[in-house]
């Protein structure tokens, strides 16, 4: 029956398109949220290399703080559920969306409201920041290509800010 | 006509003719020239009138320090700005500019009055006349002085331009691109630094486009540094404020400089974080202080080299120096060279160079040293100077038609100061430069003191033999204060500059003293016999320059101002009609007119359709929190006031939290799904500030926990089934569930699948109804909606919104945090104390529980009320007293806090918070509202099936 | 907008990442219910108001999310230091 569900996306499915920079809804991703006191606690239970420092991602799944990691796949494997272990396993796949900033002028556009410098941002850092208001984590994926994650009731402005922003 | 273009010179473009207009009248000027320069080309001397006593006022300056030519330029509807400096607008073709502060006409202004009666108008002066009948000061005195006395008038319209913002970071950002700021560019160029030179004027050079020696250089120079890739350029860029760790606020104006209107934004804002900033932003020359010294055509000698070199427009056809430092005497030779013939040197000093003496004498310029001017003849314009020979106190007349006044150099250390710089006092400059950084920031050039522009002598203001009563010598042009009211702030006994500044308004225009300060403080060293250092230093505050509110609300405006947050669902709500309501940030649907209906009857309708057969309400704004762990149950245990531990997996509880002080802060109904594995629910408001708080105590006080707390509010839409039909609706959808009475009873959680999606179902009511409510993922809750509707049909399914919610609860009774409570009710003033683990040591805010306060009699409580006419419906916040009769003002008790018509008791309930109110019950209280003083019996809250009899169906 | 380096994260990052959560160093008593009513309300109520110095929390609420201490100058707004929670007071 799923087959005949839609999912309802907070964002056009069409791209935006500005000089030096486009903004598009990234295909739906399995999210969790990872949390233990090691690194080496989850590796455990997850069989696979979890990033030690802050801002690090590997395999799909980023360090966002000394406790919590981010792990994001395409991929349909069952997870464990960590049940009775120090570790905490939460579904958060549909928390947010993805939108992928592209182009020579992305970090110019993420820097509009984002604080951070993001020409000093290395590829393959991930980190939980706030652009204007709106909380968001950045991943960047290239040196002109940045996954922004940003829950689903705040994706709709912020879509009307970075198009805003891209246009001017 | 005083006022002209030269022949040759200036950097204008003589090839482009601008044609523009100034108070209705049209002018043309040629592309390079800003507004002040355009207008002196065609003999317009007269700018405005002053602030105070509406006196003619000209320009005094060529930059941003201009305090007298305040403008406002008209765009269109809502493109109206007032209060712009005409030497800091550059014309454009259809330019629309108007002078200020006037009334019927610039030439001849009613007001001027004022001028007249100005020995009326001394410092103090309206704190100390319009003091009584104070009922005259808001009727009387306050719109007539506002009507007399001001600046531009503020646009009504929205604004319809479009602003940018953007953060930016770089190693080294130089405010200010004259030659030394140019230089310390060059300097740094080569190396891999990112680099800002920011400008405020429309191209580089600062001082060096009024040098024609300097321009080849000037070329070269900003070649080399717009190739340079490490390297950004931004003209018209005012760095408007210096704050914390090199943040540095700044505005470019990208298009009120070009004639169209377009899309593109007006204005950009620059937060910038800068590693090492330099301040080049230069000197600012001093006027001389005398009588009539604001008559237009008296300017700063700089600002006529300007005017001539890089405009090529003479200020006059003969004007003459008044001069207390070399710099004008340099100034009025370069004005010789470009054609203009100088009518007198007057310098108050007794002997200078011989240099200069030699030079004046070469170009035939008469010299008075030892003199002074203590006199202006000529009020729209200066027509003669009267000066005085020091040695003899002899007086007499120079013919000039402007009088350029050199009166030494001020240092800019307005963004310095912005930094917390520190300031030292320079005896031979008259001046402040900056000592030590806060910041790591270095000035350079002329706002380090640093300017080869010769010496000079530092006075307070020109000697002069006249009565000096009888005089007007202005120190501050735009707040028109002179150095008469200094000197009786004085004699009043005000001692620090700061207390002096506030008493006169010296240097609180909107140009914060840039030409007043330092010779208000000249003056009041004077008069109190003080050196300069003694009493003190005004601080100067962001903005360096006004700024308008579009750039510094930069995109939050409209759609933008701030994120309004939505459910999945909210598309499908939108497209069927809802009302919608803003709580917290969330848009929810407040409730869903059919045609025809007002809000009572939609609500009345939404409401009878839940008691009787089937409702369908959003309820994904729900705050939701994972709490998983091998201490899952004991951080709970710890934070609710109730038992969680012996909470079996499949089974719900209502939860509530208190803070530390024993008040109730949030509640929620939660589920165990697993022995280490919570579902917790918040309030739609309470969702971000329970987390911060569950994590502040896991993390700071309990740290050995092994729990950790996920945010799921935005994983799960969730849609509430409300109505004895719930459970057919819901039977033909999901799979996996045993949805009997018996194999899932009220207050238990369910995983399985609903419409093929996975589903955490919990049974729980918040209507007291059968109830369901299904956590779906997200992107899927617009889909299972409909899926919903569409098998309810059959039951006349209803879609329910958050007023319909309201009623429904408290009908049973159930409250509403931050409604019902207001953080200063206990478990047991809101009759929850059955929620309270009366056998658990610790939770968060039991200790407090026990405090006398708490404990005390006469707490207000919760109630019910039942009006004695039904029909009345009391107001939400009426006040609520014991004894109508009782004396005005009368001693309230009370107020009520919820209150609503129930349709399904046909009369209307109220919630209230009434001292002692739970000792009442059966007894009557009294609510005086607009009109009427309503009776009303107190009761219990659950005003609906209190025996709880259909939720257990 | 000033920088706070988060001990966590181990970087200066921009201030509006970061929550004030008032005075740092106040533990939770161990036993409350055995808190005299003096004792409690020093507990709950009474805060240091320094000029100068002062010790106080902050969370990287839109970064790591730690809670941590620091010890900032009321009078300069300057940061003299940040440390982990559960560090010794410094
Ligand atoms: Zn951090």
């Amino acid at each position: 029956m799923s087959e005949a569900l839609f999912r309802n996306e907070p964002v056009p499915s069409t791209p935006y398109v500005a000089d030096g920079v486009s903004i598009s809804l990234a295909a739906p991703l399995k999210r969790y949220s990872l949390r233990a006191r090691t690194a080496e606690a989850l590796e455990t239970v997850l069989n696979v290399k979890v990033p030690q420092k802050i801002g690090a991602t590997e395999g799909g799944i980023a360090c966002l703080g000394p406790d919590e990691w981010l792990l994001r796949t395409a991929a349909e494997t069952a997870m464990p559920t960590g049940a009775g272990l120090p570790v905490a396993i939460t579904d958060i796949g549909e928390r947010s969306i993805c939108l992928i900033v592209e182009g020579p002028r992305a970090a110019e556009l993420l820097m509009t409201g984002c604080p951070l410098d993001l020409d000093n941002f290395a590829v393959g850092r991930a980190t939980r920041t706030i652009y204007e208001t709106v909380e968001i984590i950045i991943i960047r994926e290239g040196e002109d290509r940045f996954h922004v994650e940003v829950w689903r009731s705040f994706a709709a402005w912020l879509w009307t800010a970075f198009t805003a922003a891209a246009s001017h | 006509m005083s006022g002209f273009r030269l022949e040759t010179g200036g950097r204008i473009d003589r090839s482009q003719p601008v044609t523009f207009s100034f108070d209705g009248k049209t002018y043309t000027g040629f592309a390079g020239d800003s507004l002040a320069s355009a207008l002196l080309a065609n003999g317009v001397m007269l700018f405005g009138r002053s602030f105070k006593y509406h006196r003619p006022r000209g320009l005094v300056a060529a930059g941003s320090e201009e305090p007298n030519a305040l403008i406002s330029v008209n765009r269109g509807p809502g493109r109206f700005t007032p209060n712009l400096r005409a030497t800091g607008v550059e014309i454009h073709d259809g330019l629309k500019a108007f002078s200020q502060n006037r009334w019927p006409s610039l030439a001849m202004d009613f007001g001027a009055i004022n001028d007249r009666l100005g020995m009326f108008f001394p410092a103090g002066f309206y704190n100390k006349t319009f003091m009584w009948p104070r009922s005259f000061w808001d009727k009387v005195y306050e719109p007539a002085i506002r009507k007399m006395a001001g600046l531009g008038d503020a646009p009504t319209a929205e604004d319809p331009d479009v602003y940018a913002s953007t953060y930016a970071h770089c190693d080294l950002l130089i405010i200010g691109a004259g030659p030394a700021g140019i230089d310390a560019a060059l300097g740094a160029m080569d190396t891999n630094k990112r680099i800002v030179l920011m400008d405020e004027q429309d191209e580089l050079g600062g001082g060096a486009l009024a040098d024609p020696a300097l321009w080849p250089w000037l070329e070269r120079s900003v070649k080399a540094l717009t190739d340079a890739a490490n390297v950004t350029i931004l003209t018209r860029t005012t760095a408007f404020g210096y704050y914390h760790d090199n943040f540095i606020g700044a505005v470019q104006r990208l298009t009120d400089h070009r004639p169209e209107n377009e899309d593109t934004p007006r204005e950009k804002l620059w937060r910038i974080r800068a590693g090492e900033v330099v301040l080049a932003q230069g000197a600012i020359e001093r006027p001389l202080v005398f009588d009539g010294n604001d008559t237009p055509g008296v300017m700063l000698s700089s600002a006529a080299k300007v005017y001539a070199n890089r405009y090529g427009v003479a200020v006059g056809k003969t004007p003459a120096l008044m001069a207390s430092h070399d710099s004008g005497w340099h100034d009025v030779f370069a004005l010789a060279k470009a054609g203009v013939g100088i009518s007198a040197i007057i310098d108050v000093r007794e002997s200078v160079d011989s240099a200069l003496m030699l030079e004046a004498e070469r170009l035939g310029i008469p010299v008075y040293l030892n003199h002074g001017v203590v006199g202006v003849n000529g009020r729209h314009n200066v027509s003669a100077v009267d000066i005085c020979d020091y040695g003899n106190q002899r007086v007499h007349r120079v013919n000039t038609d402007a009088l350029l006044m050199a009166g030494g150099w001020t240092p800019s250390v307005h963004l310095w100061s912005h930094s917390k710089g520190s300031l030292k006092w320079r005896d031979e400059l008259g001046a402040y430069v900056p000592d030590l950084p806060n910041e790591n920031v270095v000035c350079v050039g002329g706002c380090s003191g640093d300017w080869d522009f010769g010496t000079g002598a530092v006075i307070d203001m020109l000697p002069t033999p006249k009565d000096q009563s009888r005089i007007k010598a202005f120190v501050d042009f735009q707040n028109d204060v002179t150095a008469k009211d200094i000197k009786l702030a004085v004699r009043e006994g005000f001692r620090s500059i700061e207390h002096i500044k506030r008493y006169t308004t010296n240097g609180m225009a909107t140009d914060q003293g840039k030409t007043s300060n330092l010779n208000g403080l000249q003056i009041a060293s004077s008069a109190l016999d003080k050196p300069v250092p003694d009493i003190g230093l005004t601080s100067f505050r962001p903005p360096y320059t006004p700024q308008t509110f579009g750039a510094l609300a930069g995109h939050a405006k409209g759609a933008l101002f701030q994120p309004t947050r939505t459910t999945n669902i909210d598309s499908w709500a939108q497209a069927h009609g809802a009302v919608f309501e803003l709580v917290a940030q969330w848009r929810r649907a407040r409730y869903f007119p059919k045609a025809g209906e007002n809000m009572h009857a939609a609500v009345n309708r939404e409401c009878v359709a839940v008691r009787s057969s089937v409702g369908i309400f959003d309820a994904s704004t729900l705050g939701k929190i994972e709490v998983v762990g091998p201490d899952a149950a004991e951080f709970l245990n710890r934070m609710y006031t109730n038992p969680w531990k012996a909470l079996e997996p499949g089974r719900c509880r209502y939860g509530l939290l208190l803070k530390e002080d024993g008040f109730i802060t949030d509640d929620g109904v939660s589920a165990r799904l697993a022995p280490d594995r919570f579902h917790l629910t918040t309030t739609t408001g309470g969702a971000a500030r329970v987390l911060n708080m569950m994590e502040d105590y896991l993390q700071t006080e309990w740290p050995d926990l092994d729990v950790w707390l996920t945010s799921t509010t935005e994983q799960y839409a969730v849609i509430a089934l409300q109505g004895p039909n719930a459970r057919k609706v819901l039977e033909p959808l999901v799979e996996g569930i045993d949805l009997s009475a018996e194999a899932f009873p009220h207050m238990a959680i369910r995983e399985g699948t609903i419409c093929g999606i996975e589903t955490r179902l919990f049974r729980v009511s918040f209507t007291g109804e059968l109830g369901f409510e299904i956590n779906v993922p997200t992107a899927y809750g617009r889909a299972v909606w409909e899926q919903l509707m569409a098998q309810g049909a059959q039951y006349d399914i209803t879609p329910y919104g958050t007023e319909a919610m309201h009623v429904l609860r408290a009908e049973k009774g159930f409250i509403i945090v931050g409604q019902d409570t207001d953080g200063t009710v206990t478990p047991f003033d809101a009759g929850l104390d059955w929620a309270v683990g009366k056998k658990k040591p610790d939770f968060v805010g039991k200790r407090s529980m026990a405090r006398p306060d708490i404990v005390a009699p006469g707490r207000k409580q919760l109630i019910g009320l039942l009006t004695d006419d039904p029909n009345v419906v009391l107001e939400e916040g009426a006040q609520i007293v014991a004894d109508p009769k009782q004396p005005i003002p009368m001693t309230m008790i009370g107020h009520v806090t919820s209150s609503y018509w129930s349709e399904a008791l046909g009369r209307s309930i109220a919630m209230a918070l009434v001292a002692g109110g739970h000792d009442m019950t059966g007894g009557t209280l009294h609510i005086p509202m607009p009109g009427k003083t309503h009776s009303a019996k107190v009761s219990g809250v659950v005003f609906y099936d209190p025996e709880g009899a259909r939720l257990h169906v | 907008m000033i920088l706070i380096h988060c001990p966590y994260c181990d970087e200066k990052r921009p201030e509006i990442e970061f929550a004030n959560a008032g005075q740092a160093h106040i533990a939770r008593p161990l036993d409350p219910s055995g808190q005299s009513d003096a004792e409690w309300e020093a507990y709950l109520f009474i805060r240091a108001n320094p000029r100068g110095r002062h010790h106080e929390r902050w969370r990287h609420i839109h970064g790591c999310g730690r809670f941590f201490n620091a010890v900032r100058d009321t009078v300069t707004d300057k940061f003299e230091t940040t440390y982990k929670a559960g560090e010794p007071r410094r």
